[in-house]
């Protein structure tokens, strides 16, 4: 049982590498996606400091949220487009050549995605607290919490690619999936919290968000930056446990629906 | 001896929605929308023994393709049996070692990497310890010549070198069958050949059993030993393809060149083809004249400086099995 769970597991590590491997091969890429990581938290300082952002919340200074949305934003641009992965295989047929071997297939796609993220949050996350530290001009002031932005982030990440393999997984019905990913993406902003903190969301705003999963995936980690809440950390970790096996259900579910729904185009 | 594919009955009917026309069909779409059934494949039974060499071949939208998909896996009969090394494809995961597959209008290489990359990760997917699979690759890799090739990254490849990678990944694991969907599609005639010798001769030195679907006739003259003909879902004919040609077109085609510019012969059987001067083609019909009889007659009205016969091409072959099929049908 043991060594027929590490044989899998060494399938889906082998993606992961060989993704890891392609990711590298992409420099160009990886330096476009910092230098709009850099744009992007230069332009958003400048807005906060314009607005007066952080006199809305008590104790949090613009240099807060300079580094809360480092960590947003480093978590959503790390992770790859895998629904458009397995959209193009299954519009293309190509996902026959994968439908023979012995693995499971959308287990070696989330497996890539993994893989490929790891490689970016390699990049980005140096470049984000970089790009953090310069333009909010040090450290936060409480940044016992930082360190939390590590699990907290993982998570974030995971659900993320999750989920996209559930709206990728939808191609095997519908042709193009970018609609649900549309919503999800949007939501993910507005209800994630990705450019600002839910605590400057209207009350009945912030209640709907917190019922949703996707605060877990940048609202979550980037609190962090705002101040040391193990509480906090601790119930988003919770619940990012039982998100994350409801939409591993929900992907079986549908990898074995997907299956019988096939057809291959071209023959 | 049990056998390496069983098919019994298989039947593959796919489901689409009806697309009606205009502005209004489209409104009417969003409402409701009607289905009709595409039978792609209609009780179809054959069995093939392991180490056999089988084509599998018809024109486009016979159901070739859908049959080897259901034989791999891929897609679920709607009804039938299908049986692969004694497993249920589409079941039992397993099966995936036992088989290898060539797509050739896919591909399961890594376009942004090289060959060797894809050629890891299939070792770890296939469970090969490192040594194992080291040997393999290397004998692989020389067999198929691409030591060069499969260090660059595959989007630079040419269709043909892809194609050798391609066949290269799907042997790795010594597959006891190999399944190839139309390996020769849009290749040149030198790349064609190359592929069909290489198949043949690792189908031969690691007797696997290859089903190859194609419209192409080459390819089963120069690979299989055996032919599956499929038309409109149904198995029209199971053949060995020696015994094929014979029964089908009974016919050789002689080509002469000689020193008089034209040369007539005036035998029963004998057709003059489209010819040039020095050239002539003829068409022989072996029920009516020998072609040893054709042959001494050219021999005493012309000087030969070259003479050559031959099968006619495999397309008239299969051509010719569909017009039987045809009036058969039209008959019944």
């Amino acid at each position: 049982m043991t060594s027929r769970l590490s044989r899998a597991a060494g399938k889906y590590l082998a993606f992961a590498q060989a993704a890891a491997r392609r990711t590298m091969a992409d420099r160009t890429v990886a330096a476009g996606r910092v230098v709009f990581l850099g744009v992007i938290l230069f332009v958003f300082s400048r807005i906060w400091r314009l607005i007066g952002a952080a006199d809305a919340l008590p104790g949090v200074t613009e240099r807060e949220l300079v580094w809360y949305l480092a960590i947003t934003e480093c978590c959503v641009l790390s992770i790859p487009p895998v629904f458009l992965a397995i959209e193009s295989e299954v519009r293309s047929g190509d996902v026959a050549c994968r439908l023979v071997r012995p693995v499971a297939y959308v287990g070696g796609q989330i497996a890539e995605a993994i893989g490929e993220t790891a490689l970016r949050l390699a990049v980005m996350a140096p470049a984000g607290a970089l790009f953090a530290y310069l333009l909010g001009g040090g450290l936060p002031a409480d940044s016992r919490g930082l360190w939390l932005t590590v699990p907290l982030g993982v998570t974030a990440v995971l659900m993320a690619i999750l989920s996209m393999a559930a709206i990728g997984l939808s191609a095997f019905w519908v042709v193009d999936t970018s609609p649900f990913f549309w919503i999800w993406q949007k939501a993910t902003f507005v209800l994630g919290g990705l450019l600002f903190p839910l605590e400057l969301y209207p009350e009945w705003l912030q209640k709907i968000a917190h019922v949703t999963p996707f605060p877990l995936m940048c609202w979550a980690p980037g609190r962090m930056a705002l101040g040391f809440a193990p509480d906090v950390a601790l119930a988003s970790a919770l619940s990012g446990v039982i998100w994350l096996a409801i939409l591993c259900g929900l992907i079986a579910l549908l990898s074995s629906r997907a299956r019988l729904r096939l057809t291959v185009n071209g023959g | 001896m049990s056998q390496a594919i069983e098919l019994e009955g298989a039947r593959k009917v796919f489901r689409v929605r009806e697309r009606t026309r205009g502005v209004a069909g489209a409104l009417r779409g969003l409402v409701s929308r009607g289905t009709r059934e595409i039978v792609a494949v209609d009780d179809v039974s054959f069995a093939i023994a392991p180490g056999e060499r089988v084509a599998f071949v018809g024109p486009n939208g016979a159901g070739k393709s859908t049959t080897l998909k259901m034989l791999a896996g891929i897609l679920r009969p709607t009804a039938g049996r299908v049986r692969v090394s004694g497993l249920e494809p589409g079941r039992e995961r397993k099966l995936g070692f036992k088989i290898g597959a060539v797509f050739g209008q896919r591909s399961q290489l890594w376009t942004n990497l090289p060959a060797l990359d894809t050629f890891e990760l299939l070792a770890r997917i296939y469970e090969l310890a490192p040594g194992e699979y080291r040997a393999r690759r290397d004998e692989l890799v020389r067999a198929f010549e691409i030591e060069e090739i499969a260090q660059k990254p595959v989007r630079q490849l040419s269709l043909g070198e892809r194609m050798r990678c391609e066949l290269v990944a799907s042997l790795l694991h010594r597959p006891e069958i190999l399944f190839l969907d139309e390996p020769t599609i849009g290749l040149d005639v030198v790349a064609k050949a190359t592929i069909r010798d290489l198949v043949r001769e690792r189908g031969r030195r690691d007797g696997c059993t290859v089903l190859l679907t194609s419209h192409d006739t080459g390819d089963m003259e120069r690979v299989c030993e055996r032919v599956l003909v499929i038309h409109r879902g149904n198995l029209l004919l199971d053949r060995p393809v020696d015994a094929l040609r014979k029964s089908f077109i009974p016919r050789k085609r002689v080509s002469v060149v000689s020193e008089e510019a034209e040369l007539s012969l005036d035998l029963p059987g004998v057709r003059r083809l489209p010819s040039a001067p020095h050239r002539t083609e003829l068409e022989v019909d072996l029920r009516a004249v020998g072609v040893d009889r054709v042959v001494s007659q050219i021999f005493s009205r012309a000087r030969v400086l070259d003479l050559s016969i031959e099968d006619p091409p495999m397309e008239e072959i299969v051509t010719a099995i569909y017009a039987g099929a045809s009036a058969h049908r039209a008959n019944a």
